[in-house]
């Protein structure tokens, strides 16, 4: 065994054992802590796939940024499992019906898959390819992108802008 | 092209207009410019086959006729949106200005959905179409329902786009490729992989048309947006993600049309049921326009089933038809304190002729003769007759056509045969009146003649 592949599988298997603890976690601190984690394992499969920027990118913005607003919410909004929605019987039973059909169908994807592997460059997953290929190939999707981030800008100033006379309209008619 | 240049372009000199411009009826009056400018540089383009700039997209967009087309629609409802609405605009937040830039970035995100012909410009487009809309339902900030809405949208639009992001990666793994003709290329077989790829896209596209069982963020939604909002939401974004659905599962989905086939049937015979059967129990008309927008895209999902020349250019009459209709409803139910049917009653004493367009704004929703709405309805049916071997499913369409004119019907009522109870009359400007004349005249020119849209494709 090669030490890409003992890398693949400890790689791999705290990916999984990760994700599974992000669901079991009682505890929604625990939850996020685990889904760092994840994301940790998953820049590991990067950089073994030749993906280098692609791995640190992941590290800062998902790991780093991301994830610390998630436990910044979840420690202000202090849930508590009493404050849980219960869920229907019958919600359960449809959720587990048509979550273990999609499993099913992504199992026999792997299983079935006939996809044939690319060839691997040495430098495909680096900042200089990247660029040459943002700039060439995807040129305009990278520039009609630029729409979108303006847009969402522009709704967070709209929905953060200050509005004089807020009235709770709905706590105003109680 | 020059649609989403032009539109990008209008949103940020939109949004400067805040600053430099204090009436907000001339505010009103350059977003109509930017429209019109925007009418007569697709008809430039649909006439000339030509752009204004040239652009190298490495084949990622290109606007067909029927694109552009489609485009035309798009645009001319939102002109109508704006010439019925735009005051509502204006009073709906204290800087219109933005809105105004966010519904023409909405715009730009519409031209480059009409002309995908990559899996990543359809997600852009998408996206563009979907993040401002987040905004402007949840634009109305004192109200707790206005921001349930947006938040609810927000979240159950995000989890769509996640799934659809999934398919997409499935299938770009399966056929190793974002292009349209590519991927119809490698789908001829159905494999599992396929088949997921296929089935999260299916139920992502379904979501974003709001066709059941994936309806349910709708009503609340539709309800607790603002509503000249939701006008805009309820008419011209649902054309945008028809004709996504439409585009896509044709040029790159359609070698495997036998296969998904009964999944859409399934489909649009409870979008169809679900809609109209429980649109019949509103009490709100806003409410039930929004199952009665349900309703509408379960005809509309026959067209994906079908995918004939009938459907392709029976779905354009009916964006027309619905489009105008809805936005002639909504513009008076914008004006109206109360959204109950009683908030209608009498009208036709106090308001004739804003009654009388209303009158036929509904009677096209309803796909009565002589009204847009009754050929789009006969395009839609035709498309899957000609498919064969579907009985059943025109037969409950037809049978729902028939429930919904119970509940389109209880407006009519409510106007012409109830004594007004509104003690404080609407006053309806001179301008607002002749506006809704020539959206009635606009749904019964196309009742009568539904070829000036179906020639020109």
């Amino acid at each position: 065994m090669s030490i890409t592949e003992i890398l693949f599988w400890v790689l791999s298997t705290a990916a999984i054992v990760a994700a599974l603890l992000v669901i079991f976690s009682k505890n929604p601190v625990h939850s996020v802590l685990w889904l760092i984690v994840v994301f940790f394992a998953i820049s590991g499969h990067y950089v073994l796939l030749n993906a280098q920027f692609l791995a640190i990118v992941n590290m800062i913005v998902y790991a780093g940024a991301i994830m610390v607003l998630f436990l910044f919410v979840i420690m202000l909004m202090n849930m508590n499992a009493d404050q849980e929605p219960t869920k229907s019987k019958w919600m359960k039973i449809a959720g587990v019906i048509s979550g273990g059909s999609l499993t099913l169908l992504l199992i026999a994807a792997l299983k079935y898959n006939t996809a044939t592997t690319g060839g691997e460059e040495a430098g495909i997953g680096l900042i200089q390819q990247l660029g040459k290929t943002l700039f060439n190939e995807y040129v305009v999707p990278f520039e009609i992108s630029s729409v979108l981030f303006l847009s969402a800008m522009v709704g967070a100033v709209v929905l953060g802008k200050k509005e004089k006379n807020i009235v709770n309209s709905d706590i105003a008619n109680q | 092209m020059n649609a989403i240049i032009f539109s990008a372009v209008w949103g940020v000199l939109m949004m400067y207009t805040g600053f430099f411009v204090k009436s907000r009826n001339t505010i009103n009056l350059i977003a109509i410019a930017g429209i019109v400018l925007l009418i007569i540089c697709n008809v430039h383009e649909f006439i000339s086959g030509m752009s204004l700039f040239s652009i190298d997209t490495k084949g990622m967009l290109f606007h067909s006729n029927f694109g552009l087309v489609f485009l035309l629609i798009i645009l001319i409802s939102t002109l109508m949106y704006f010439l019925l609405s735009g005051n509502d605009i204006n009073a709906a937040g204290k800087s219109s200005s933005d809105l105004y830039a966010l519904i023409f970035f909405i715009l730009s995100g519409i031209g480059v959905v009409a002309g995908f012909k990559s899996l990543l410009m359809l997600f852009l487009g998408i996206e563009i179409v979907s993040i401002p809309l987040y905004v402007l339902a949840g634009s109305d900030k004192s109200n707790l329902k206005s921001n349930e809405a947006a938040l609810k949208y927000f979240l159950m639009g995000s989890f769509s786009t996640g799934l659809m992001l999934m398919g997409i990666t499935l299938i770009y793994g399966d056929t190793g490729s974002f292009y349209l003709d590519a991927i119809k290329a490698g789908l001829s077989v159905l494999t599992p992989m396929k088949a997921a790829g296929l089935l999260l896209v299916l139920a992502s596209m379904a979501f974003k048309v709001s066709a059941a069982p994936f309806h349910f963020w709708t009503p609340d939604v539709y309800d607790g947006a603002p509503t000249v909002f939701t006008s805009f939401m309820a008419t011209i974004v649902k054309s945008v993600a028809f004709y996504a659905f439409l585009h896509l599962f044709d040029n790159a989905f359609g070698n495997l049309h036998e296969d998904w086939k009964n999944l859409v049937a399934v489909i649009a015979l409870l979008t169809l049921l679900i809609g109209n059967i429980t649109a019949v129990f509103q009490q709100s008309v806003k409410r039930m326009l929004a199952y009665s927008s349900i309703a509408q895209a379960g005809f509309m999902m026959l067209a994906i089933l079908s995918l004939n020349v009938f459907a392709k250019q029976g779905l354009l009459l009916y964006f027309a038809g619905y489009s105008i209709a809805t936005l002639g409803i909504f513009a008076v139910l914008v004006k109206m304190k109360d959204h109950s049917v009683d908030a209608f009653n009498g009208l036709s004493k106090t308001n004739p002729i804003i009654a009388l367009s209303v009158l036929v704004s509904l009677l096209s929703l309803a796909g009565i003769p002589l009204t847009a709405g009754f050929f789009a309805k006969y395009y839609m049916l035709l498309a899957v007759i000609r498919e064969g071997h579907l009985m059943w499913l025109v037969v409950t369409a037809v049978l729902c056509a028939a429930v919904s004119i119970y509940y389109y019907f209880r407006v009519i009522q409510a106007m012409y045969f109830k004594e007004p109870t509104n003690i404080l009359t609407l006053e309806f400007s001179s301008t607002f009146k002749w506006m809704m004349i020539i959206n009635a005249i606009l749904i019964i020119i196309l009742g009568i003649h539904p070829d000036i849209i179906l020639s020109l494709i």
